[in-house]
């Protein structure tokens, strides 16, 4: 069976996904309706930016549910963070991003997603895109990017509905060199000099890198954002297999 | 719109059926020819998961969770 013949090509070591436990060390306000929570994990066995993780709540009646977060730490950070947005009819993010507090503890496991990573040694350009919430492992590429002292060329596109929406506000000017433009979809604060639309080609080819220069392209977003930016990023000449593409919704598990 | 995730969103299910992380390995399309990582695969949910090549729309992976455990088929015949 070819499947059988595909699995033993694929054996390379790794880690068994298990389930392990996390302590929240600090909740921290990462921008309206959205919070980073800081953890312990019993013998964390490290990441890469980009990657997820599943987390696994279990009420008191032995109801569970499962849902899946990027991590928003780079590998370098101490401690592992997640950055979840609060969507007032969802199952699990009230309980994490309203009610969660420090010492409290819940099962995740990972980090899973082996597609949707950036290294330094993988080099650049890079192309990051972000819509909403997207942003989470994008953080976490550009401090891993900081944090190891790297100048590959990187631009960073933040789309939000306003301002108050854009995670990890007090930190767009830290990551070091990166260019970075942020677009204001519905609301804008007075004398806002960024964009005010909807990702379009223009703003895409005015941030560049252009598809001669052969960046790595993470999109990350609401799946209808992901797609839209895909489209135009490849209308623009970006190489599909370039584009890396995580789009965000209900897996329905 | 239809709706779909990447098969990277759903490393976790994969790893739970198959094992491992399996996000990162290239599947060859027999139907298309292309190249792609299972992570850029595109994930359906039906009766179970269903991964389609993102060049042709094929199906490459089939994986269905039962009370017995998980179903899972490669290539485009449906799980057994």
């Amino acid at each position: 069976m070819a499947g059988a013949a595909l699995l033993e090509r694929l054996t390379v070591a790794r880690a068994p996904v298990v389930w392990r436990l996390a302590r929240v060390r600090a909740v921290e306000e990462a921008a309206e309706a959205a919070v980073t929570i800081v953890l312990d994990v019993d013998d964390w066995p490290g990441h890469a930016a980009g990657q997820h993780v599943d987390v696994r709540l279990t009420a008191e009646d032995g109801y569970q549910a499962q849902r899946s977060y990027s991590i928003a730490s780079a590998p370098e950070d101490p401690g592992l963070a997640l950055t979840v947005e609060r969507i007032d009819d969802g199952e699990v993010s009230p309980y994490l991003a309203g009610e969660l507090r420090e010492g409290d503890e819940f099962e995740l496991r990972g980090p899973v997603g082996g597609h949707f990573t950036w290294r330094v040694q993988d080099g650049g350009p890079l192309l990051l895109v972000a819509g909403g919430s997207g942003f989470v492992p994008l953080r976490a590429m550009l401090r891993h990017r900081a944090a190891q002292g790297s100048d590959v060329d990187s631009r960073l596109l933040v789309s939000a509905r306003g301002w108050e929406h854009v995670l990890y506000r007090d930190e767009l000017s830290s990551f070091g060199d990166v260019h970075v433009h942020v677009t204001l979809t519905r609301e804008q604060p007075p004398g806002w000099s960024g964009s005010a639309r909807r990702v379009d080609a223009e703003m895409l080819r005015e941030l560049g890198p252009g598809p001669e220069e052969r960046p790595r392209v993470f999109v990350c977003g609401p799946t209808a954002f992901v797609e839209r930016a895909a489209d135009l990023l490849v209308e623009l000449g970006h190489h599909p297999a370039a584009i890396h593409a995580e789009r965000f919704g209900p897996t329905g598990r | 719109m239809e709706l779909w995730l990447d098969g990277n969103a759903i490393a976790g299910l994969l790893a739970d059926a198959l094992g491992e992380d399996v996000t990162a390995t290239e599947r060859h399309c027999p139907h298309c020819g292309d190249d792609w990582a299972l992570g850029a695969y595109r994930a359906y949910r039906g009766a179970g998961m269903v991964l389609r090549c993102p060049g042709c729309g094929t199906p490459g992976l089939r994986v269905v969770e039962t009370v017995e455990g998980f179903s899972v088929a490669w290539g485009a015949d449906p799980a057994r």
